[in-house]
């Protein structure tokens, strides 16, 4: 017994189940690419680009894996082969990647850094948020973005950047680093680690009263 | 008891692998385990790590939500559009051929078919359609 099934899909067709499906994605892919370009007019290109590719290879796209993960990773291998003028920036060092966890091995925090940190990103306008992702090396920043904002798996990012789960992992934990340690910066400069530490010292002062 | 002496230190540079439930990842990951439940600092340490990571998450998603201009919108559907004018027509056809397996008394398979074809058919309507800007 057998059965035959013809699957036509007219270019009217697709071009239906891609705008349905695909442009619903629109505001979250220009968020993004606002964060690789960090300017409005890159970003805007770089989203029109980014459908341009993928509808021409949207025929290609299996339906019922996930639309958002492909369509993140057309943007962010267009942004690399497109928007990155330039090529001759050193990358960052595979050793310097290999023996990140020896250079990430620390002391701990004290309570006192650490109700700072708290208070810091609590605190802290929108606008330096921003400022202080745009700061961080582009390599941290992508995967910083594409797994808390996005909330994308390692796994997922690998796929998506196009480097090994190891590396997504590294530059994970590094890029989070330097972002706290920026946010922490801003933070001091507008006094609130200032107001913490009084703080924390008037609550210490009273727990150790209350032990007595 | 774990013969492999872990220190603070290799369990906060192992945080991201905590943190991510990844910690399987890690060949001394019972090493670890068991220094974490037997550290106070190394377990405020991780407290204080996962806090900050919601934390942090939040904010940037709080921050991060900009909405594409209406501008955009419409270019994006106009140039839609206009890709479709000169898009390829693409045909799959699928044949399968159902399996059929025959078992006789003894448990010997008798008979088995399995055919699966996908062709894909392409006409390009219009070659020069494919990346223009």
């Amino acid at each position: 017994m057998t059965s035959k099934d013809l699957v036509l899909e007219s270019a009217a067709d697709r071009t239906i189940r891609f705008e349905r499906d695909a442009l619903a994605f629109t505001d979250q892919l220009y968020a993004a690419a606002l964060r690789y370009t960090k300017n409005p007019e890159d970003a805007r290109d770089l989203v029109q680009d980014t459908y341009l590719k993928a509808f021409t290879s949207f025929h290609q796209f299996e339906e019922g894996t996930n639309l958002r993960a492909w369509l993140y990773r057309v943007l962010t291998t267009t942004f690399i082969n497109t928007y990155r003028k330039d090529q001759r920036r050193p990358q960052i060092a595979q050793a310097e990647l290999e023996d990140w966890q020896v250079a990430e091995a620390q002391s701990h925090t004290s309570d006192l850094g650490k109700s700072a940190e708290v208070e810091a990103l609590e605190n802290l306008p929108d606008s330096d948020i921003k400022k202080a992702l745009q700061e961080i090396p582009e390599e941290f920043r992508m995967v910083v973005y594409l797994a808390d904002v996005e909330g994308f798996s390692y796994k997922e990012i690998a796929e998506i950047v196009g480097i090994p789960a190891g590396t997504v992992m590294s530059r994970l934990s590094r890029g989070r680093k330097q972002l706290r340690e920026k946010l922490a910066a801003y933070a001091k400069e507008l006094g609130y680690s200032v107001e913490t530490s009084k703080k924390a010292a008037a609550k210490a002062a009273l727990e150790k009263g209350d032990q007595l | 008891m774990s013969y492999i002496e872990i220190q603070c230190g290799d369990v906060l540079s192992s945080v991201i692998f905590i943190i991510e439930g990844e910690l399987e990842q890690l060949p001394q990951r019972s090493a670890i385990e068991e220094h974490i439940n037997a550290c106070l600092p190394c377990t405020a340490e991780i407290a204080h790590e996962r806090a900050m990571h919601d934390l942090l998450q939040e904010t940037l998603r709080r921050t991060c939500n900009e909405r594409a201009p209406e501008d955009l919108h419409e270019a994006l559907h106009r140039q839609l559009r206009a890709q479709m004018a000169g898009a390829t027509e693409v045909v799959t056809q699928f044949s399968m051929t159902e399996i059929s397996i025959e078992i006789d008394e003894f448990g010997n398979i008798e008979h088995r078919e399995i055919q699966i074809e996908q062709t894909h058919i392409q006409h390009f309507i219009d070659q020069d359609n494919d990346e223009t800007r």
